[in-house]
């Protein structure tokens, strides 16, 4: 399983935003991608998911697992995102938004029962029926990555997701959020304008 | 603050008396007729004798069934229809086109609109003459009820299209506080497609920005005057035009029946208030069963184009009802079927100019007094309102405040009567003080619907950043908070603006004969014949309103065209 970026380029009115990239993401592997602000590290992210805006274009091939996502819709992809804003729906519960990424088959009790299991192991138990207002910043970084992963994605994009945790939180939620990736054995791919925010494999700098 | 904070109380206080005071006196004065009290008429005993004459009444079924039809009709599809433009449409370039659209869009006054629209769908009109004499064999207009039907389809099409642009606006305002952009993403990478992330994650935030203006819009439609003697059916009419013939009849027993009519029209409209609230409340119970059913993909998605459709009909229509107009304007000759006009000439303006010179001074000065004094009123309302916040009563100041969305839920027929008769008793009617005011309980709950976002959403650091730089809260108001928010406050006075313009009903009411603006004379012209009066009258009260949009796209662009920052 791994997720390939080959001779990705991505221009913005013809202009290329960085010198073309490959690169090959195995599983259970975080490749840290750094650069500074806009320079185009969000953006490499919105092409590999698939929501590049109009006006900019790609060349270049992404592959997942062997499958060329290039012209797939996103949400066909299986390609999940954590963004630095944890985007929780704030009309759902803690239970609500977890719940919202597992698939149809599952009944409601089925669907409760995992998402119990998977906040147990977060040592967020209990927290199913909590309000997302009042959760922290850290619970809810965690709640947000529990959904994505819950949703069983086959690569992950994490877009600076620690830049807004204050530096208590930072280390634990990294830790939290490395850990689940590596035991669920998939390739993710980190941005961040912070070294310290890097994992432990491989980093690139874009430019 | 302390000085400041109290000083800021009055404001909530006098737009909350501006409302309070008139609606309640309205209502209080049109109840006593209804109930057969009307020292006027000689009339000095309580008795349902009004409600009888009502209810035995042979126009009322038939007004109540087209009162309802367009009514409900005509707010329900608006929804629908905005919802689904912005579900289906969000993103692309068409949606883009159609924020462009919207200032031009909520320009055009219902009354031109409903006139531009006649000559689209009427059996002489540019639709039939489209496709006459072929393919459809036509050499004269057909025998058709196209305008003006006794089902009131013509009118729930003209509220449909008129509305919608402005629950549009409301759906662009609602969606410019939710991170619309990134929870699209989060919904797809979660493996959902465009319409459940709408239905499930979008709407749901949505809606509670929407509900007031919703029920604003089924309250109007339900209680509409102008519009339906222009469009709507004529035997019967609806309940509103019903209620206003018997208030305006020659014999003065027959305003007792109107006032009966009035309290009904106000029945009809809450219970259609409370019946949208349950279908919501319904609504919202059912979905929030469904919303974790993990069904990636609506039956509905194969429909999606279908927006694309919609929103260029709404566009269209009113793009070809305003050209419609146009070249009435200047038609000399424009017989049927030709498509267009044979013969054009500018004489249609010469003469209506010269009448239009008093309307249009009245319009704009009514219109621009009500809207300064509401700006002033709802900028005061939400400085109290962040004071508040800061002191951690905020959610008190908000509950309070709906009040100011009342003149836009109860029907003006249903106490405009009654506002003239207090207005009578203290020699007030036909007055510039009662005609601003009675136009400024209208205007200022659009303009505090229209800023309340953007106002809500201004980042209040800039004024702490400010207060250390300059000085004192009122100089950092102006000098940074005011300036920065200036392209929204003077877009909502832009909406003030024109609704004041559109005001029909309460410039009758309260003008007592004495003040004739642009839309009043519109209206008594648009039951003429002579079409080409018509358009240049319809025209000129698009012209003014325009002239309120204009200024508040051009005046922030000239301030700010060096500065990128404050260009979005």
């Amino acid at each position: 399983m791994s997720l390939v970026l080959d001779s990705i380029e991505i221009c913005l009115h013809e202009a290329p935003l960085f010198k073309p990239l490959s690169l090959t993401v195995p599983a259970g592997t975080i490749v840290t991608i750094m650069g500074p602000s806009g320079c185009g590290k969000s953006t490499l992210l919105a092409s590999i998911c698939g929501m590049l805006d109009p006006g900019f274009s790609l060349s270049g091939t992404v592959s997942l697992n062997g499958r060329c996502l290039n012209g797939i819709d996103m949400e066909h992809r299986r390609v999940g995102i954590l963004f630095q804003d944890d985007l929780l729906f704030p009309h759902l519960d803690v239970f609500g938004n977890m719940a919202f990424g597992l698939p149809a088959r599952m009944s409601l009790g089925q669907k409760r029962e995992r998402v119990d299991r998977s906040l147990a192991a977060a040592g967020l138990e209990g927290f199913g029926g909590r309000d997302i207002a009042t959760l922290s910043g850290g619970q809810k970084a965690r709640v947000s990555l529990l959904r994505a992963l819950l949703a069983e994605p086959e690569a992950i994009l994490l877009d600076e997701p620690f830049s807004k945790l204050d530096d208590n939180l930072r280390g634990s939620v990294k830790e939290f959020v490395f850990e689940q990736i590596g035991r669920l054995n998939i390739p993710a791919l980190l941005v961040t304008h912070d070294r310290s925010d890097s994992a432990d494999g491989a980093y690139i700098e874009l430019n | 603050m302390p000085g400041q904070r109290s000083r800021l109380k009055i404001f909530p206080a006098l737009a909350l008396a501006i409302f309070l005071l008139p609606i309640l006196a309205g209502l209080l004065f049109t109840w006593a007729p209804a109930f057969g009290y009307l020292s006027a008429a000689g009339s000095t005993h309580f008795s349902l004798e009004p409600f009888a004459t009502l209810l035995r009444h042979p126009s009322l079924p038939g007004a109540l069934r087209s009162t309802l039809i367009s009514g409900v009709g005509a707010s329900l599809l608006s929804l629908a229809l905005a919802l689904w433009i912005a579900a289906t449409l969000y993103g692309t370039r068409l949606w883009s086109v159609i924020e462009l659209s919207l200032a031009p869009l909520l320009s055009l006054p219902h009354a031109a609109f409903a006139i531009g629209f006649t000559f689209l769908i009427a059996p002489s009109g540019w639709l039939i003459r489209a496709v006459s004499p072929y393919p459809s064999g036509f050499t004269y207009p057909p025998d058709w009820i196209t305008a003006g039907d006794p089902w009131a389809v013509s009118l729930t099409l003209t509220m449909l299209f008129k509305e919608t642009p402005f629950l549009l606006l409301m759906i662009f305002s609602g969606l410019s506080r939710l991170d619309v952009r990134r929870t699209i993403m989060i919904g797809r990478s979660l493996g959902y497609r465009r319409l459940r992330i709408w239905t499930r994650l979008i709407i749901p935030q949505l809606y509670p920005m929407l509900r007031l203006p919703l029920l604003a819009v089924l309250a109007y439609s339900l209680s509409v005057v102008d519009l339906a003697y222009i469009i709507g059916p004529s035997l019967p009419p609806t309940l509103a035009v019903l209620i206003d013939r018997w208030f305006n009849a020659p014999e003065i027993s027959s305003r007792l029946v109107g006032a009966a009519g009035s309290l009904l029209l106000l029945f009809v409209t809450l219970a259609c208030i409370v019946s949208a609230l349950a279908l919501e409340y319904l609504i919202s119970k059912v979905g929030s069963r469904k919303i974790l059913d993990g069904r990636r993909q609506s039956p509905f998605e194969v429909l999606v184009p279908t927006g694309s459709l919609y929103a260029l009909v709404l566009l269209a229509v009113n793009l070809f009802s305003l050209l419609a107009l146009i070249l009435w304007s200047v038609a000399h000759s424009w017989r049927f079927p030709h498509f267009f006009p044979t013969r054009f000439s500018l004489t249609n303006w010469s003469t209506p100019l010269r009448q239009l010179l008093e309307p249009l001074s009245v319009s704009a000065l009514a219109a621009l007094l009500s809207c300064l004094l509401a700006i002033i009123l709802v900028v005061g309302c939400f400085e109290n309102e962040q004071n508040l916040a800061r002191t951690r009563i905020a959610s008190i100041s908000q509950r309070s405040l709906w009040i100011i969305y009342l003149p836009l839920l109860i029907p003006q027929i249903s106490f405009l009567f009654g506002i003239q008769v207090v207005l009578v008793i203290f020699h007030l009617d036909g007055t510039w003080p009662a005609l601003v005011w009675v136009h400024l309980v209208f205007v200022l709950p659009y303009v505090f619907l229209t800023l309340a976002n953007a106002y809500r959403s201004y980042d209040q650091r800039y004024s702490y950043v400010g207060m250390t730089l300059c000085g004192g809260p009122l100089r950092t108001l102006f000098r940074i908070k005011l300036i920065m928010l200036a392209k929204p406050i003077l877009f909502s006075m832009a909406v003030g603006f024109g609704v004041s313009i559109a005001q029909y009903l309460p410039t009758l009411y309260v003008g007592a004969g004495r003040f004739a603006t642009i839309t009043t004379e519109t209206v008594s012209i648009a039951s003429g014949s002579d079409r080409r009066v018509m358009a240049v009258y319809a025209l000129t009260q698009l012209l003014l309103a325009l002239t309120g949009f204009l200024t508040a796209i051009v005046l922030p662009a000239a301030m700010f065209r060096k500065r990128k920052a404050m260009q979005n």
